[in-house]
């Protein structure tokens, strides 16, 4: 289900928009790179185009609750033709459903981030964890079933935070509740489709046309799945905090009193976080110590 | 009732004078225009398409429901009017739908104001956010069907390439237009074709009527990468190349489409200050 216009806040709409930029712009760029090596590579990503958009506005009957909904399509496309390009035919794809009223034009940075980035990136990662220790049916059917579960996720998500960031997470459980008697039967017609469509398709030797090699070094790969595994341990963790009644309240008084008893309550580091707010504050630590580290990482791996 | 009469008759008078001299004004002009083929001036898409971002923007900021639940009444009228409301009313659903998911949660979750209804309780306050959300929802869809349905898709295409929009997603847009049709054509043959040979019959289960779609778009896909990279190369070897541009170029944006679009801003700008002042 995608978000229509008039739900989220003007803030999260221009949130949204300028994540989904971020990943567009870098999809772009591998577009670009691969169309002057390969002339042929627009009509068959623009294609695959056209298979995301009829899949996501396909309605497909569900059993058990007599309704009808629609699978995502991006796990799939992202198998074929890579992530990065399946966010911008996402995205298009969701611009051309919001003439027909699916979704909506100010909410498509939001439905691009939950369809087109976090469904994509589910559905390959665990494609590409399956790929070498299970058939490539289970594997490409696995990724149907997370894409379209995350998708529908980060949905529930966004909009328990534009309509109550009050009490994000309680609202998030809500919404995603809310969604369950639709969307976990379709989740599991979606592994079903992208199972027997990806077997057909490489049986067929067109994925070889059309797969594509990862854009990314090893450095990057590694630094990216570091990221989304610390990131997945950190949203665990803090669900099962919330579980357990903490609330989110925080850990300042813990790390006062037992990692930092000595420090100066009016220290640099204090002023700063005060000035900017803990969240850019925290940004501002994080590419400050990312760009460094990043930089002279090579001189020390040589010196070695 | 008759107050105004014995107590206030000379705003009665004024009102009346000035409705019906407007009538008549009115009526006039409707006939001078339809005599001499005037159809009112369309408003230039690049404008549209800003405006309607705008607008849609502003209805989130609304506090009242009563403003957005105008927007779609007005919309409605036009829809009626335009003889579009069939299909605009087929499209509202799904973001209707959406909505109403959006009051319920909210009208049993959130506020502290219990109001029981018998069977459940709801909270008012809730019920009012929910209703808001549901009201800019209407309005925004509304707007967003009315609009766009007045724009071919060539000429959206144009305009997100007058607003400076990367080429290669102007080129697979452009593409994208055109395999939606065909892939939706063939695929609802291929699937008609597919139901005439029982195909999707009761006796088939879930399992296999799920084999059989995915084998219809398995072999769509694989015949139409071929064709569709046979139909590029002919495109290219004709001269077509990728980020040539538009053929049909667009007109700079003239005075009256900038007094236009200031017009249209200002008034959602008036609508706004209307709102968050009621």
């Amino acid at each position: 289900m995608h978000i229509s216009d008039g739900i989220l806040k003007p803030e999260w709409v221009f949130f949204w928009f300028a994540i989904s930029a971020i990943f567009i712009a870098l999809g772009l760029r591998i577009i670009n790179k691969r169309i002057k090596e390969d002339p042929v590579y627009l009509p068959r990503i623009a294609l695959l185009g056209a298979v995301v958009f009829v899949i996501s506005v396909w309605h497909i009957p569900v059993p058990v609750t007599g309704s009808s909904s629609h699978p995502v399509g991006t796990p799939m496309a992202s198998i074929i033709i890579g992530p990065f390009a399946t966010v911008v035919i996402s995205a298009i794809a969701l611009f051309f459903q919001s003439f027909v009223a699916h979704g909506g034009l100010t909410t498509i940075g939001a439905n691009t981030f939950s369809m087109g980035i976090v469904g994509t990136f589910g559905g390959y990662f665990t494609y590409r964890l399956l790929k070498n220790i299970s058939p490539l049916w289970f594997s490409a059917g696995t990724a149907g079933l997370v894409g379209s579960i995350f998708t529908y996720m980060t949905t529930a998500l966004e909009l328990a935070l534009s309509l109550n960031p009050g009490n994000v997470m309680h609202y998030w459980e809500l919404y995603s509740l809310g969604f369950i008697p639709t969307q976990l039967p379709l989740a599991f017609a979606e592994f079903a489709f992208t199972a027997y469509v990806i077997k057909y398709i490489s049986e067929t030797g067109s994925m070889e046309k059309t797969a594509v090699s990862c854009p990314l070094d090893r450095f990057t790969k590694t630094a990216l799945l570091l990221m989304f595994s610390i990131l997945s341990i950190i949203a665990i963790g803090a669900y099962v905090g919330y579980l357990d009644g903490a609330k989110m309240a925080g850990t300042d008084g813990i790390v006062e009193t037992q990692a930092a008893p000595s420090a100066s309550p009016d220290g640099i580091g204090v002023r700063l976080m005060a000035l900017l707010g803990e969240p850019l504050g925290f940004a501002m630590v994080g590419i400050t110590g990312g760009l460094f580290t990043g930089y002279f990482l090579s001189d020390l791996r040589r010196k070695k | 009732m008759l107050e105004w009469l014995s107590g206030d008759p000379l705003n009665g008078a004024i009102i009346t004078i000035t409705f019906f001299i407007s009538l008549i004004i009115g009526k006039y002009i409707r006939m001078k225009r339809t005599a001499s083929g005037y159809r009112g001036k369309s408003i230039d898409q690049r404008i549209k398409l800003i405006v309607l971002f705008f607008l849609i923007i502003s209805i989130t900021l609304m506090t009242h429901w009563y403003t957005p639940m105008g927007i779609s009444m007005v919309c409605i009228l036009i829809s009626i009017r335009t003889n579009i409301f069939q299909e605009y009313s087929r499209k509202l659903v799904f973001p209707v739908v959406l909505s109403l998911f959006i009051i319920v949660i909210q009208g049993l979750t959130y506020g502290s104001t219990k109001i029981d209804l018998g069977i459940i309780s709801v909270y008012k306050e809730g019920f009012e956010y929910g209703f808001l959300v549901f009201s800019r929802v209407f309005a925004a869809t509304s707007l967003t069907i009315l609009m766009l349905s007045t724009a071919s898709e060539t000429e959206i295409l144009d305009t997100m390439r007058w607003y400076r929009i990367p080429a290669a997603l102007i080129d697979i847009s452009s593409l994208m237009m055109r395999y939606i049709k065909a892939f939706s054509t063939e695929s609802r043959k291929m699937k008609r074709a597919q139901e005439s040979r029982c195909g999707f019959s009761g006796s088939c289960g879930f399992r296999g009527k799920m084999h059989n779609l995915a084998s219809i778009s398995g072999a769509l896909i694989s015949r139409a990468f071929i064709r569709a990279e046979q139909v590029y190369i002919a495109m290219i070897s004709r001269g077509w190349k990728h980020d040539q541009g538009s053929f049909s170029r667009l007109r700079s944006l003239n005075n009256s489409d900038m007094i236009m679009g200031f017009v249209l801003s200002a008034g959602i700008i008036i609508l706004l200050g209307i709102d968050r002042a009621l």
